[in-house]
């Protein structure tokens, strides 16, 4: 974007010019753009891209069309430690992604029930059982020993991904 | 650019199996009829017999009578494959249908209560009937509990998603009785109303007292356990400054001695010396049958309000001590 770069292109060569002569240096301060106009929304394409039912709908049709990908009681009125579910459900995404490869076929739904974390993974069958039933136990295992709570994982395996629709 | 690293994630991996195949002798994966590793040809025909195929779900061998506590025992997610209904969830496209159940992630996301039929609810009952004991047949009534136990302790617990089961909330306590259940006469009860302020509900006659001021619940509870025993123990005492108690201090009103009667002796003997009747003293004036009525009409005008019982009272008693009927 053009206003920033000269905003910071210019500001060295002001500051060395206020040192010498007495003026007033007012400054713009910016910061990166949040889009929350194009949050969590695919762009419609020629009718050949294929969207999951998640894909499909913007974050504005949450509680009306979709449900909650996070469920624990730190976001109901009253209660605390928000945060901490939050950030935990950021870890968890990120680990699953990383230790499925190619083979999520939607996002993870996160179930928490007291102390124990529930992670619902839709899987394509990239991978022979063997290899899944491995990446399961060492998921549950490091996960729970990183978080001190039990972990438990359920695959459910689809042979493609779901397609709702093709925008 | 996407369609290039496909087909190079297609390429690596029937070479990374390949390499399996030497090191392990028999495993599933590479059972399945595949040509020789030295193979050059790297399509995807090949990954075909590489994927198991699928076995048929589970709903197809399920019984329609058969045991369902024993498919879904405790809380689980929605599987598909084992719950043999034909659900549909999701916003339908345009003269379309709600999605099927396979691969549907807004039944996953959903809390679901198939663990929790009549049949498993009340399996769990029989269950949990050995650790119950019978209520005492003594307390059969409301009366009784709160004649036996008349100070009731009311505490929360809080349970929530995540490691953590402490909950600052979980420490307040609040102790509940009735002062009619307490040993008190008319100074003490006074005395405890005005120590204890807000605390006490003059409609129920109920002394409430709330903790928090400590960090755990066992010693809040103490806490207001020494509280109601200093108040009942303070409220028997009389103290020395408590005789220079005035009328403004008093909680209810009092005819004798106060400016009422005075007025109404001064008006009565007036009247009479007017008469010339003066045969009447003041104590036979305080006994007649008029001023008691007029004293009884002041009290409850004073103590319960104005409503019109209080008030036509007032009128009569008035209207008889002066003859005006």
């Amino acid at each position: 974007m053009a206003a920033p770069v000269c905003c910071r292109g210019l500001r060295p060569l002001v500051l060395s010019w206020s040192r010498e002569l007495p003026c007033v240096w007012r400054a713009l301060h910016t910061s990166a753009v949040c889009a929350k106009n194009r949050a969590a929304r695919v762009r419609v394409g020629k009718g050949d891209k294929p969207v999951t039912y998640e894909q499909a709908h913007a974050p504005h049709h949450i509680a009306h069309r979709k449900g909650w990908l996070s469920l624990h009681t730190g976001n109901l009125a009253g209660e605390d430690h928000a945060a901490e579910r939050t950030v935990e459900d950021v870890f968890f995404r990120k680990f699953m992604l990383g230790t499925f490869p190619g083979c999520l076929a939607d996002q993870l739904v996160l179930k928490r029930r007291a102390n124990q974390v529930e992670i619902c993974a839709l899987v394509l069958r990239q991978l022979p059982a063997h290899k899944f039933y491995f990446l399961v136990g060492y998921s549950e295992t490091l996960l729970s020993h990183f978080y001190k709570c039990p972990v438990h994982l359920h695959l459910q395996t689809v042979p493609s991904k779901v397609v709702y629709k093709y925008i | 650019m996407a369609a290039a690293r496909l087909h190079a994630c297609l390429v690596l991996q029937p070479r990374a199996r390949t390499l399996r195949a030497f090191s392990t002798s028999v495993s599933p994966a590479t059972r399945s009829p595949r040509p020789s590793p030295s193979t050059t040809e790297r399509t995807s025909r090949y990954e075909r017999p590489l994927r198991r195929k699928a076995l048929p779900p589970r709903t197809e061998k399920m019984a329609v009578d058969q045991d369902w506590p024993s498919v879904y025992p405790v809380a689980a997610p929605f599987k598909p494959s084992a719950v043999p209904l034909p659900v549909r969830m999701g916003y339908p496209v345009k003269r379309g249908v709600p999605m099927a159940k396979e691969g549907n992630l807004e039944l996953l996301k959903i809390p679901n209560f198939l663990h929790l039929t009549p049949v498993a609810i009340k399996k769990h009952c029989e269950a949990l009937k050995d650790f119950c004991t019978e209520w005492p047949a003594a307390l059969d009534s409301d009366e009784k509990c709160r004649k036996h136990f008349p100070i009731e302790i009311d505490t929360a617990a809080y349970v929530s998603a995540g490691p953590s089961i402490r909950n600052p909330k979980a420490r307040v306590v609040t102790l509940r009785v009735k002062l009619s259940s307490l040993n008190l006469d008319d100074h003490a009860k006074k005395k405890l109303i005005k120590l204890v302020g807000d605390r006490y509900c003059k409609s129920t006659d109920v002394l409430t007292i709330k903790t928090d001021r400590c960090p755990l619940k066992r010693q809040n509870y103490d806490y207001a356990m020494y509280l109601l025993t200093v108040l009942y123990h303070e409220s028997w005492k009389t103290e020395e400054w408590e005789k220079k108690k005035t009328e403004a201090d008093m909680e209810e009103y009092v005819w004798k001695d106060s400016s009422s009667e005075k007025n109404i002796l001064e008006t009565l003997l007036q009247i009479k010396a007017a008469e010339k009747n003066l045969e009447l003293s003041k104590e036979e004036l305080l006994g007649t049958k008029e001023v008691e009525e007029y004293r009884k009409s002041v009290v409850s005008l004073k103590n319960e309000g104005d409503n019109e019982n209080t008030l036509s009272q007032y009128k009569e008693s008035v209207k008889r001590l002066l003859n005006l009927t």
